[in-house]
């Protein structure tokens, strides 16, 4: 059963990321790793895709010097062969002016050779920019009728 | 082996939604089910939280009642032993303007006996409020803000 311990994998690699130690997260993933979020990267740039630990490390440290702290709770996890799932509670508190932002992330990682070389994630991504803009945007939308 | 409860539940939901046959998927829902789909509720309302089966039974109801499932790829799967996690691109058509919409989503299932118990599935709502607007979203950049 390879479950129980790519499980154990991932959930060590988001506490160094949450605890913002980006080396140590990164020593969790292979060296061609490849993130995808799916989110508005003209509004966050800090999302997106990206492959190779180089440019995984610098998008985390745009992450971290935008935001002061980063906590996280796991809601869910389902582990199957090579491939584990995560539901995250994530918060972030906005460096600027403390405010703390919170979403929900469901984390896909696919792991080779005990390393995670694939994370695919998917948010409420309109949720998360009215939150990191401050802004109603669904109000704004209804009053210029455009909804 | 038996089939896993989510294939079971699967084939019941599009049933439901795209046939409006929900015999099916009545007796495939714990009555005690916990049921959220996140996203803007107040421009989707079949978005949201729901308790119940027959509350989980009028949202299908709602989503049959603005969408058809046309095709979905799930992109990876994961199965549990009464728990299950997908993450699938839907192409539908939003029955009011008949537009095709393209979705990204994410599921995590839980089930007690061959019932669904609990679901929570994550949604790109950035890209389906654009889609159903159809015209992007034009606000500052992050850039600028930080």
């Amino acid at each position: 059963m390879v479950e129980p311990l790519n499980r154990q994998r991932v959930l060590n690699f988001l506490d160094a990321f949450y605890s913002r130690d980006v080396e140590a997260a990164l020593a969790c993933c292979s060296d061609d790793v490849d993130f995808l979020a799916n989110a508005p990267i003209d509004i966050m740039p800090h999302m997106g895709h990206r492959r190779g630990k180089a440019a995984v490390r610098e998008m985390w440290s745009v992450v971290y010097a935008r935001y002061s702290s980063l906590r996280y709770e796991v809601a869910a996890t389902v582990a199957e062969a090579d491939k584990v799932a995560v539901h995250i509670r994530a918060f972030f508190r906005k460096r600027d002016n403390d405010r703390t932002v919170q979403f929900d992330i469901a984390a896909f990682y696919t792991l080779r050779g005990g390393r995670i070389a694939e994370i695919r994630e998917i948010m409420d991504t309109f949720d998360l920019v009215q939150q990191v803009l401050e802004r109603d945007v669904a109000a704004e939308l209804a009053e210029t009728g455009k909804i | 082996m038996t089939e896993h409860s989510l294939w079971r539940f699967s084939r019941a939901l599009h049933r439901a939604i795209n046939e409006r046959r929900f015999e099916d998927i009545e007796a495939l829902i714990d009555d005690e089910v916990d049921w959220a789909i996140y996203g803007p509720i107040d421009m989707f309302p079949f978005l949201g939280a729901r308790r119940g089966r027959e509350a989980v039974i009028e949202v299908i109801r709602q989503i049959a009642e603005n969408v058809r499932v046309h095709r979905f790829d799930r992109e990876s799967i994961m199965l549990g032993e009464e728990s299950a996690s997908s993450m699938l691109r839907y192409s539908l058509t939003a029955m009011d303007s008949n537009k095709p919409i393209s979705l990204r989503i994410a599921h995590f299932a839980q089930f007690k006996a061959g019932r669904l118990f609990s679901i929570r599935v994550l949604v790109d709502t950035f890209d389906l409020v654009e889609q159903a607007l159809g015209r992007p979203i034009h606000l500052p950049k992050m850039a600028s803000l930080a």
